[in-house]
């Protein structure tokens, strides 16, 4: 245990470093920060290292494994519409938790004038993402191509960005970035890892991959169908 | 910014990450209950770990706030008001590059490719493939603000391209690639990046701050979908050899 936060934090200090180090250059021949801004910007370069470190451990030991638990033991059921029911509430509720989709709400105030209420912009964003889970658990169980739905729904985000407001489509395709916070990442990525091992004839990589791309979709769609209804 | 208090907004941080943590720890607690009856000492690292990586990224997203996010801006507007913009495309580069690398979720994403592939797709490679990915399309979005080029003109061939890759890739290839779409748009580039953008779109005139912030965001998003395809693509035409 204690060597491996040591390699994860030679991992963090080398993920990090560069990026303090440009600012600090940045700001030492082009641009001069006032004190209290540099002074602060250095202790969060600490602090962003330290949370880094404590974050991924604990995404090894706790997160990857209690999504791989979950995961594995949906298929067990060996019901279909209870596995969609899950991975639909799974979606669901991780999106309406992410904080930074309270904060693009926000955004879209700023666009509407207030016009969109706040729990109805959160709700097509969650059903969005948790629609989405769902389709992307149906297609692991029955090998559907994931190049098919992903082809899909890109397809359907282009056709209706000639319909929706012009001023919807930079924050609907923002809703697609934002939603997949770093919370949510390795909770729905353990997710599909452990789903998949447990089928047996699906190789876990290919098909365990794609959740989190294919949940970024649900929210574009959702926002645009909104401004598209609204509007 | 008058007083050094880097731990402003810290309880607003920590109850924000707790909520989010909260639907899936129910989950997991009502089927452990109910189905997987993990032995107890199991049950507990488990916890703790989730303990920690909340802790964690509570610390990291205060540090970005309180740290990274002031320092953005204030280069952003001195960056807004240089004579020779251009140079805005170079920094974008770097800063788009850095960033990403710095970004958690990526680290994830990319450890976790690594151990399913039984490390035939390095870590490395998603890891510099979307950073470099990144890169690209925050430079992009600079020259974007600096000649006020419309988003949808990048952003719809970008989606038309990405659906004609998704034809001509293997599958493993497209899955990781759009994973990679949704873990570059982490609180490094949502943060970070973003204050930099707004305060150059801000001290340059005649561009809307907001409307480029969000066009930012998008294209980071698309900017991996499309490198790690590519990258995949030129791999296999050279295995082929």
């Amino acid at each position: 245990m204690f060597r491996e936060l040591k390699s994860l934090a030679l991992e963090v200090i080398q993920a990090i470093l560069p990026i303090s180090l440009a600012i600090i250059v940045i700001n030492h021949f082009v641009i001069q920060m006032p004190t209290a801004v540099l002074v602060q910007f250095i202790f969060g370069a600490f602090m962003v290292m330290g949370g880094m470190i404590l974050f991924l451990f604990g995404v090894r030991i706790g997160i990857l494994p209690m999504g791989q638990a979950i995961g594995a033991e949906l298929p067990q059921r060996r019901s279909i519409p209870y596995i969609i029911a899950i991975a639909f509430l799974v979606g669901f509720s991780i999106t309406v938790a992410e904080p930074d989709v309270l904060v693009l709400s926000d955004q879209v105030d700023t666009v509407t004038g207030g016009e969109v209420p706040h729990f109805l912009l959160v709700a097509v964003i969650g059903i969005g993402v948790g629609f989405f889970m769902a389709v992307a658990i149906i297609r692991i169980i029955f090998g559907f191509p994931i190049a098919y739905l992903l082809a899909a729904g890109y397809a359907i985000i282009i056709v209706l960005s000639l319909f929706t407001p012009e001023q919807f489509v930079p924050v609907a395709f923002d809703a697609g970035g934002v939603t997949t916070g770093p919370v949510a990442v390795p909770v729905i990525l353990s997710l599909g890892t452990g789903f998949s091992s447990v089928l047996a004839e699906r190789s876990t990589i290919g098909e365990g991959f794609g959740l989190i791309g294919l949940a970024s979709i649900g929210p574009v769609i959702g926002v645009m169908l909104l401004g598209v209804i609204l509007y | 910014m008058t007083g050094i208090n880097p731990f402003e907004g810290f309880g607003g941080t920590i109850l924000t990450v707790l909520l989010s943590v909260i639907p899936i720890a129910v989950f997991f607690i009502v089927f452990q209950l109910a189905y997987l009856k993990l032995p107890f000492a199991y049950i507990s690292r488990i916890f703790v770990g989730v303990g920690l990586a909340l802790v964690g990224i509570a610390i990291f997203l205060q540090g970005v706030k309180g740290g990274f996010f002031p320092a953005g801006t204030e280069i952003g507007e001195a960056l807004g008001n240089i004579e020779s913009k251009w140079l805005l495309i170079p920094f974008g580069l770097l800063m788009g590059f850095l960033a990403t690398f710095g970004e958690p979720a990526v680290r994830v994403l990319s450890d976790q490719v690594e151990k399913a592939s039984a490390g035939s797709i390095k870590k490395s490679l998603v890891l510099y493939g979307i950073s470099i990915g990144v890169a690209l399309f925050v430079g992009l979005a600079m020259a974007r603000v600096v000649y006020g080029i419309p988003l949808n003109y990048i952003i719809i061939p970008g989606y038309i391209l990405a659906i004609i890759l998704v034809f001509f890739s293997d599958k493993t290839v497209i899955a990781i690639a759009f994973d990679g779409g949704g873990v570059a748009t982490g609180p490094m580039a949502v943060t970070f990046l973003l204050s930099v953008a707004v305060g150059i779109a801000a001290s340059i005139e005649g561009r809307d701050p907001v409307a480029d912030g969000f066009g930012l965001i998008a294209l980071i998003a698309l900017a991996p979908i499309l490198f790690l395809m590519i990258i995949g693509l030129f791999l296999k035409v050279k295995l082929k050899k």
